[in-house]
């Protein structure tokens, strides 16, 4: 570095390329592609549940899988947004979101809090974890197509980047799982499926950052 | 910057697009708002070579940058991050003196200070902002710095890695 200011602007000029702007709807329609695909893959796979196949989905089911949809989206905006970075911007949105998608494990808690009070606490159905590893490995697809979004672009805080990423990767996994997954119970989805999305940002916060450095 | 944001806007549009003669004279004017940009805050001998890292960034990043919105706040959003960027790197610079005094253009006071790292700076915790201040941009020692701010060394690390975390973590805030 430290060449003529006129001779590296030049040669910066020389070298310009014609780009297209990153859009935000390209970046979308990338991210719903990757969440189909885990969606095709998980019902294709292991099949649907059964009331959603009748057409008579359970309100448990509606309400939860609803919830880690929204947060999916929610975050995968935000994520894919910090792509183009701007002074100013605000990306807080999915924090209420996914604020409201915490209500799930927290109403676990308070009811197994409940159980135990009374002296019998229920305890996680063992089996829970297959659906959290489903989760987070059809939600690796929606990561991957987030990552080469911001790969593409200039994400300014790489860190959080990865940890929306991460959300939104697990979030859209999970909600894949929900169509499959017979559970009803407030004390599986809240536990098994809340701790995928939490895993999947952990892990969205500790490696993404260092893929989508600039 | 001389030009406005509608002129700097269209330019960079026109830049994507190819048209070489848009993207010198948008070069130009962002080298021009990049040098008042870090003068506060970097030493005078080191500031043409983040200068051109930042405008290397631009080039590469060109089409992170939404026509739609203004310029300045995708440039300072570049610059922020190479500053930081720059700050993480261990150095220790010759004794020199930090331009405080060059003016601002009034037609622009207002989204400078917007985008300063100033404003950055100042949501920095005292002794982060002093630590960071004293070794990482003078170049003083940490033993240097422990004696001029009455903080134990290990405390100057901290401050310092604090800080830094606290600094990547602003730089899209207004």
């Amino acid at each position: 570095m430290g060449h003529d200011p006129d001779n590296f602007i030049a040669g910066l000029v020389e070298g310009l390329e014609p780009v297209r702007p990153m859009r935000q709807r390209e970046g979308v329609g990338l991210t719903l592609l990757a969440m189909l695909v885990g969606i095709a893959g998980m019902v294709l796979g292991f099949g649907m549940r059964a009331d959603l196949a009748a057409l008579r989905p359970d309100a448990m089911f509606l309400l939860s899988s609803g919830l880690f949809l929204v947060l999916a989206l929610a975050s995968a905006w935000a994520a894919l947004d910090m792509a183009r970075p701007f002074v100013g911007g605000h990306r807080e949105g999915w924090g209420w979101t996914a604020l409201m998608a915490a209500v799930l494990p927290l109403a676990a808690l308070v009811e197994w809090a409940a159980d135990w009070m009374g002296g019998s606490p229920a305890i996680p159905d063992g089996d829970g974890w297959h659906c959290m590893a489903y989760g987070l490995g059809w939600g690796l697809v929606t990561a991957l197509a987030l990552v080469l979004w911001l790969r593409r672009g200039a994400p300014s805080r790489p860190q959080s980047a990865g940890m929306l990423a991460g959300v939104a990767a697990g979030s859209a996994g999970i909600f894949a799982v929900t169509l499959y997954c017979p559970h009803n119970d407030l004390l599986h989805i809240g536990f098994w499926h809340g701790l995928s999305v939490v895993l999947a940002g952990i892990a969205g916060r500790l490696i993404i950052p260092s893929l989508v450095r600039w | 910057m001389i030009a406005d944001e509608a002129t700097l806007a269209r330019l960079a549009g026109l830049a994507q697009r190819g048209d070489k003669q848009a993207y010198a004279a948008l070069l130009g004017a962002a080298r021009s708002w990049l040098l008042r940009f870090y003068r506060r805050r970097v030493l005078p001998a080191q500031i043409e070579d983040l200068v051109q890292d930042t405008l290397l960034s631009v080039h590469r990043k060109l089409a992170s940058y939404d026509p739609l919105r203004p310029f300045t706040p995708w440039l300072a959003a570049i610059a922020r991050y190479r500053f930081v960027d720059h700050l993480r790197q261990v150095y220790r610079a010759e004794e020199q003196s930090l331009d405080h005094d060059l003016p601002v253009d009034s037609e622009e006071e207002a989204i400078a200070a917007r985008v300063s790292l100033e404003r950055l700076f100042a949501a920095l915790p005292e002794a982060q902002s002093r630590a960071i201040e004293l070794v990482k941009i003078e170049g003083r020692s940490i033993a240097e710095a422990s004696q001029s701010t009455g903080q134990s060394e290990s405390l100057v690390k901290v401050n310092i890695h604090r800080g830094l975390k606290r600094l990547a973590a602003m730089i899209e805030r207004a």
